[in-house]
């Protein structure tokens, strides 16, 4: 309470433009602490955001791409050759391998990051950013445990910056059709989504990630260009080897996330706005053989979520590893489908993604009327929001943390040590204290214990 | 062919297959006409192993009031303990040399892998010999049916091996939902998540030697011809599609005796698979069977009984916990399955929830009870009525569970180009997805037929 006081004065004795922009700020997410330390810079609409990008060589790559229309002022990569192609293309940008060296000497010159980094060094980037008060775009899954990701949240709102997770469908227009299709009652009230993808094995694209094997027991030499301690980051220490870096890192319990983590995300996040989810009340889950290292080849996580104002009860199928739903009888025959999608089963009919099936019933249908604003675009509406524009559609205290939250739960249903616990329980989820609170022991799960010298 | 056929066994044997395959799919003909190997109850039978080394070993146990003859495996140290076990029978590698050489076999007991099971049974069936086959009954839904189609022309006694057929439990099953204790069935889910063998796996690509101990080119049998590894044998050539079935072929006939029996299943519609195989690269796919998969049959409206959708499971992938079981209780068997009724559900043969089970009590006693799975057969040999797994029974049983890996091998096609594949079960023929039917049966190496 003192400090909280004593941060009150602290904000209005810097009071200035820039707090009435963070109070705006703050009104457009309804809840929030008003007491905020400084807060982000100001940057008139004019003005270009000068971002710098932690994890540039992969996804960050593309992200760094999305936002050049701005400066690109500094890029942070533990592996320089892959960040290679990235550095060349802004050479006017400083150079970093570790993200705490460069905000703290960039600080000055930095009014956002982009986080691509892989999962388990997400948190860890985006909240010594946001306690820096820089605007944080970060990608999905928005961490790699829950409690990262309620901690996300939390500082995001406490530091009024601009957030955006990565999951770039949530400003399609898809995504408002499933919504206003599902408002509009096209549908009746839904009981069942199915939601599924190809990952994380091979793919369609030829290639994800394995998942369902062992730690590799070679010990080859740390690749030059590469701070493999950097790229460890938080996570316990173990030794080098090319099955974790790059991209492979998705399907190891100590750096990734799975296949839910890494397209949860995404193809929940449609479901989580229509049908305005919150968290479940119960998560179970069914997987091939699962070890301490890596995810599952395949899996099943079912979520139950409660009624909700105007929403009846509804369980969520999540499927992966080539696992998908039961054909709808309502597809027509030789109509394609499968490699990813969901699926909502009302009482009164189906939609595969944003389409009502049959295609004679969406055809019958038309269009929902338009509920939803329209979006400029997923990174342009995080950079409006940097410039105090309204918040972005996946901001993290209104949505992607909960999202995540909601997501990374699943993986805890597929851990090893709860599988024989597991058959006779479903997890109960206490949302709001963020608990299971049925199996005691899954809690550790929630959170994890970072190696010395890092800190959330 | 059948001309041949005829010209070779024209006998009473003829007369009593033409009538057991008149009645045989709902009544048992009780007047057995005696035919080659016919054995008065009061005698022996002279049985012969074929495939001795694995679970034959406990088969021929199972028949140990009986004669054991003679005695076949082509890999001697796999069948060593066996053939100890058994010193008085004639030991042979070719099953074909024993049925030639040993005219005092009334029986055969096969327990090969199952990609043998077919031409072992077909030359025994042939040359009239009573027949207990370990499941899945054939490796082909092709092989399959000519067995079942030879075994009812020759009249011979049969057995599956799905020992769980005798039991009380698939008895309770039946009962349970004749009594209509969970109202008319439109859903069964069934599982098996006993990690069988490797599967989702690489062809190997060393060569090694093949032991002195293996008759290489016997175990390969009618299957392509291939190097020798040891990751085939024993036991885990279950997930190679050239030898196995998978899980769904090893345990489908376990599993879905009891749902057979109970929903008077006959051949479904339609059939659609995914499994851990979509995307994996035709280097697996057409190698090994998938390490998880999913396979759902729709079974048309059958005697009074309305559709039914039955959901296959293995890999570790099960249906959703059922509201009705409570918390605590274990919903995690390896293998089960759960009923689901317009009035309720049933978990094997137990009723959800546990309140509703105690409620109910048992359903009222209306089928008889089994003297044993392998006892039914020797009765049956020695011209009692036919066991519960005649292959009339069992053999449609194993289309259906087959007809499951020819929609997995299918692959992601399925999603591709949108469809289930639809099925013409007396036709043996998948109707709208012709290139499926190459599965259906399998090409043999030269020098072997059925």
């Amino acid at each position: 309470m003192k400090e909280k006081t004593r941060r009150e004065e602290l904000a209005d004795s810097k009071i200035s433009r820039r707090d009435f922009m963070g109070a705006a700020a703050v009104a457009a997410f309804t809840v929030v602490p008003r007491h905020v330390l400084g807060g982000p810079r100001r940057i008139p609409p004019s003005e270009k955001v000068n971002i710098a990008g932690i994890g540039v060589g992969g996804r960050g790559g593309g992200d760094i791409e999305a936002v050049s229309s701005q400066n690109i002022v500094a890029l942070c990569d533990v592996d320089w050759r892959r960040a290679a192609g990235t550095f060349r293309r802004h050479p006017n940008a400083k150079k970093y391998k570790d993200f705490r060296i460069m905000l703290e000497k960039e600080d000055k010159n930095i009014d956002a990051v982009v986080v691509a980094t892989p999962d388990h060094v997400h948190a860890p980037a985006s909240m010594m950013a946001m306690k820096m008060d820089k605007h944080v775009y970060c990608e999905k899954p928005l961490t790699h445990s829950v409690y990262e990701s309620r901690m996300m949240a939390e500082t995001a709102r406490e530091h009024k910056v601009a957030t955006q997770m990565g999951n770039q469908g949530q400003a399609s227009e898809q995504t408002r059709l499933m919504c206003e299709a599902v408002w509009d009652g096209a549908i009746g009230q839904v009981h069942e989504v199915h939601v599924w993808t190809d990952r994380p094995m091979r793919g369609i694209n030829g290639l994800y990630w394995p998942q369902g094997v062992e730690r590799p027991e070679e010990t080859p030499p740390v690749p030059d260009g590469l701070d493999w301690d950097l790229w460890l980051g938080p996570a316990p220490y173990r030794s080098y080897h090319p099955s974790y870096v790059p991209f492979k890192w998705r399907g190891w319990w100590d750096f990734g996330t799975g296949a839910l983590g890494d397209i949860g995300c995404h193809r929940i996040d449609p479901v989580f706005r229509a049908l305005k989810l919150g968290h479940p009340t119960t998560v179970g889950a069914c997987c091939t053989i699962v070890n301490d290292e890596t995810y599952p080849v395949a899996s099943r996580v079912t979520y139950e979520f409660p009624a909700r104002p105007g929403f009846d009860p509804v369980t969520l199928h999540w499927y992966d590893g080539g696992m998908k739903p039961p054909r709808p009888e309502e597809l027509e025959e030789g109509r394609s489908w499968g490699t990813n999608g969901i699926l909502f089963v009302g009482d009164k009919g189906k939609m595969l993604e944003e389409r009502l099936i049959p295609e004679s019933r969406q055809k019958e249908y038309g269009k929902p009327p338009q509920k939803l604003e329209r979006s400029p675009g997923h990174h342009a509406e995080w950079i409006n929001a940097c410039k105090g524009g309204k918040p972005a559609g996946s901001n993290f205290p209104d949505h992607a943390g909960l999202l995540a939250q909601v997501v990374l739960l699943g993986n805890l249903a597929l851990r090893p040590a709860l599988k024989e616990k597991l058959t006779r329980v479903k997890l109960h989820w206490d949302g709001d204290n963020m608990k299971v609170t049925n199996l005691p022991e899954a809690n550790q799960y929630l959170r994890r214990e970072y190696r010395r010298g890092w800190t959330l | 062919m059948k001309d041949e056929k005829k010209s070779k066994s024209i006998s009473r044997r003829d007369f009593m297959g033409a009538s057991a395959a008149f009645t045989a799919f709902t009544v048992v003909p009780s007047h057995v006409l005696g035919g080659p190997g016919r054995v008065p109850p009061s005698e022996k039978l002279n049985i012969a192993g074929v495939g001795i080394g694995g679970r034959g070993e406990g088969d021929l146990h199972e028949c140990g009031s009986e004669n054991i003859v003679a005695l076949c495996d082509v890999d001697d140290k796999y069948a060593a303990r066996v053939f100890k076990k058994y010193p008085n029978a004639e030991k042979y590698h070719d099953f074909r040399k024993m049925l030639d050489n040993q005219k005092n076999i009334d029986a055969v007991v096969i327990a090969t892998p199952d990609h043998n099971h077919a031409v072992v049974a077909m030359a025994a069936i042939k040359r009239g010999k009573h027949v207990y086959c370990e499941k899945p009954l054939a490796h082909s839904i092709y092989e399959v049916r000519k067995l079942t189609e030879a075994a009812r022309e020759a009249g011979v006694a049969t057995q599956l091996g799905n020992q769980g057929q005798a039991s009380e439990g698939t008895r309770l099953v039946c009962e349970f939902i004749a009594d209509g204790a969970i109202g008319p069935v439109r859903q069964v889910h069934s599982w098996c998540n006993r990690p069988i063998s490797p599967r989702g796996i690489e062809r190997p690509k060393d060569t090694l030697t093949v032991p002195d101990t293996l008759n290489w080119d016997l175990w390969l049998g009618p299957a392509p011809y291939r190097p020798y590894h040891p990751c085939y044998l024993p036991f885990n050539w279950r997930g190679w599609w050239d030898f196995g079935t998978g899980v769904l072929g090893d345990i489908g006939c376990h599993q879905f005796v009891s749902i057979f029996r109970a929903l008077k299943l006959g051949y479904p519609t339609s059939v659609e698979a995914c499994s851990s195989n979509f995307y994996e690269p035709a280097a697996v796919t057409e190698q090994t069977a998938p390490k998880a998969s999913i396979v759902r049959y729709d079974f048309p409206a059958r005697q009074g009984m309305p559709p039914v959708k039955l959901t296959w499971y293995d890999g570790g992938l099960m249906p959703a916990r059922p509201e009705e079981l409570e918390e605590g209780l274990r919903f995690g068997n390896p293998d089960d399955n759960l009923y689901i009724g317009d009035k309720g559900k049933m978990l094997g043969h137990r009723l959800l929830p546990e309140a509703r089970s105690k409620e109910y009590g048992k359903p009222p006693r209306v089928l008889p009870r089994s003297p044993g799975h392998h006892k039914e057969w020797i009765n049956a040999c020695k011209g009692g009525e036919p066991a519960g797994s005649n292959f009339d029974v069992a053999g449609p049983l194993t289309e259906v569970v087959l007809l499951g890996n020819v929609a997995l091998r299918m692959g992601q096609q399925l999603y591709e180009k949108g469809l289930k594949l639809h099925y013409d079960g007396p036709d043996m023929k998948v109707t709208n997805l012709p290139e499926a039917n190459k599965y259906i049966r399998s090409e043999y190496r030269e020098g072997w037929t059925l």
